[in-house]
């Protein structure tokens, strides 16, 4: 006879650490006093709990969400190889209403949460490139679908791993991603070919460039465009990061090592 | 009966002299004239932007709390200021010369009373916010310590309020003077002890970002380093080869001066 308070009792039957996902401060409280560890995991700590993973993007994607969340666990060490933790996210709407079991593997470590936190480029950079991207993505260029590439990080290895295909607009202007002004900046600019090259502190350094960097050895998957491909060689040969917006299927995908590390539909943001 | 208390009216009417007629004309006027001044300068506060600038200082929270707002108290000071000096004008329409021996002074007094209000209420709220902005840029510095620099700015913006506001109503303030300007003095000559280093590279570094003479993706040598630029800002160049960074400060360009390497 199995109810579900039994099959809950299943899921969570000695669990070795619980993961809360963006909880309300009423929500954690009821976490504080139980034995187990607590790792909450959120956009910001308005909780004050002790051990705590910031979430850069709100993942619409759980998979992604809770992959993040553990990487980023595993990353200090809260918890290890073979761990079981429950995760408590919320699919439909903003309430908890999920029970996820998940049994921590080295095997699952996808890079997402070193995408962020271990890149060369400020883990703010990449994510207000990320929603730069994810906002051209929904809107495109006058309604009709654009493709972009963005290079993130390692600046000067890129510039000399690349060469201008015209001129650079922004030569001599000190922009930054996440000013006010750039996105609409670079909507105009990615009418234009090339890739959007960005420094580690997130300074534009130039448009229209034409990455160079050999693709032999890149593997990606198949069906993926020369936009893909030469935003993964670029990662391959540099410490760069590439964000990529597909133009044919809208979809937003990050690259790193000459790795698909992260696809986002833009749409579900 | 009725014609008889309507002369009587009438005849209390008239022997109510001129002089005092014109005192109540004017303190009429006065009344008018300063609600009309509370009514343009709230709007014209408003429009300013002034309740959004405000938002969340410890002033405005605190005349919140009395169910006012810093935009009707700021108003209805200039509005009092008027109905204030109209009164005292038709007291000395009405009674020129007792109104010469006392009120002559105290006409001369207010404006100062008021500009010195105005003064320490701006001072206040521009202290408050002065805080709020040091302590927001310096929320991102894990220090304990640090909480101090917005507290002792504020204190020293509501010092200066103070000083300008004493001296407006004449109070002696000379030694507060002497004891500001020791103060600032104090935080010029710390700051530039300190800070020089600093100060020049900052001199130099918007030398590089109005010219770049170099850009992120050139080699250049910088004394010893000689590398790939990956970063410039205001205070140093950071220039890497062979997985080295080296983080350079922006006064060794002049002082050393650069190569700009162009082919190997």
């Amino acid at each position: 006879m199995s109810t579900p308070a039994d099959l809950l009792e299943d899921l969570t039957d000695d669990v070795d650490a619980v993961f809360v996902f963006s909880p309300s401060s009423g929500f954690y409280e009821q976490f504080e006093e139980s034995a187990i560890d607590v790792v909450v995991v959120a956009p910001e700590n308005n909780v004050d709990a002790e051990t705590y993973v910031e979430l850069p993007l709100p993942f619409e994607n759980v998979r992604d969400r809770i992959r993040f969340g553990i990487e980023g666990a595993m990353d200090r060490d809260i918890v290890d190889d073979g761990d079981e933790v429950a995760c408590v996210v919320s699919i439909f709407g903003d309430d908890h209403d999920s029970l996820v079991r998940v049994r921590v593997d080295e095997a699952m470590h996808s890079g997402v949460y070193g995408l962020f936190a271990n890149s060369r480029a400020d883990p703010g950079v990449i994510r207000d490139v990320f929603e730069v991207v994810i906002e051209l993505g929904k809107k495109g260029q006058k309604g009709k679908p654009v493709g972009a590439l963005f290079v993130i990080g390692d600046a000067g290895k890129v510039m000399n791993k690349s060469r201008p295909l015209s001129y650079n607009p922004f030569e001599k202007s000190h922009v930054h991603v996440g000013d006010p002004i750039v996105n609409v900046m670079l909507k105009e600019f990615s009418r234009l070919d090339g890739a959007f090259v960005i420094s580690d502190s997130g300074k534009i350094v130039s448009a229209y460039r034409y990455l160079e960097a050999g693709a032999e050895g890149v593997d990606i998957p198949k069906g993926l465009g020369t936009r893909h491909m030469a935003g993964a060689a670029i990662t391959r040969a540099t410490n760069a990061t590439a964000i990529v917006l597909s133009e044919s299927d809208g979809m937003v995908r990050a690259f790193k090592g000459g790795e698909l590390i992260l696809e986002i539909d833009p749409e579900d943001y | 009966m009725v014609l008889q208390s309507r002369v009587d009216l009438e005849g209390l009417l008239w022997s109510v002299p001129d002089r005092l007629w014109l005192a109540l004309g004017v303190f009429l006027l006065a009344v008018v004239l300063g609600l009309l001044v509370v009514r343009v300068n709230a709007g014209l506060l408003r429009r300013a932007g002034l309740p959004e600038t405000i938002e969340g200082t410890a002033f405005e929270r605190t005349v919140r709390g009395i169910g006012t707002s810093t935009v009707a108290i700021l108003s209805q000071l200039s509005g009092w200021f008027i109905v204030i000096l109209g009164v005292i004008v038709a007291i000395a329409v009405a009674e020129p010369s007792y109104a010469e021996q006392f009120w002559s002074q105290t006409t001369g007094f207010l404006p100062s009373l008021f500009v010195a209000v105005l003064i320490l209420i701006v001072g206040i709220v521009v202290g408050d916010k002065v805080e709020l902005l040091f302590s927001e840029r310096l929320r991102s510095v894990k220090l304990p310590q640090i909480g101090i620099v917005p507290t002792v700015a504020k204190y020293s913006v509501f010092y200066v309020a103070f000083v300008l506001a004493m001296d407006q109503i004449g109070v002696a303030t000379f030694a507060l003077v002497v004891l500001l300007a020791l103060y600032a003095l104090a935080l010029v000559v710390f700051g530039a002890v300190a800070g020089k280093q600093m100060l020049s590279s900052a001199a130099a570094g918007l030398y590089l970002f109005l010219n770049e003479p170099y850009g992120i993706g050139d080699t250049v040598k910088i004394g010893a380093q000689r590398g790939v630029v990956q970063e410039i800002d205001v205070f140093v160049t950071h220039i890497e080869a062979d997985g080295e960074e080296y983080v350079v400060p922006n006064d060794r360009v002049f002082e050393g001066g650069i190569v700009i390497i162009h082919e190997e």
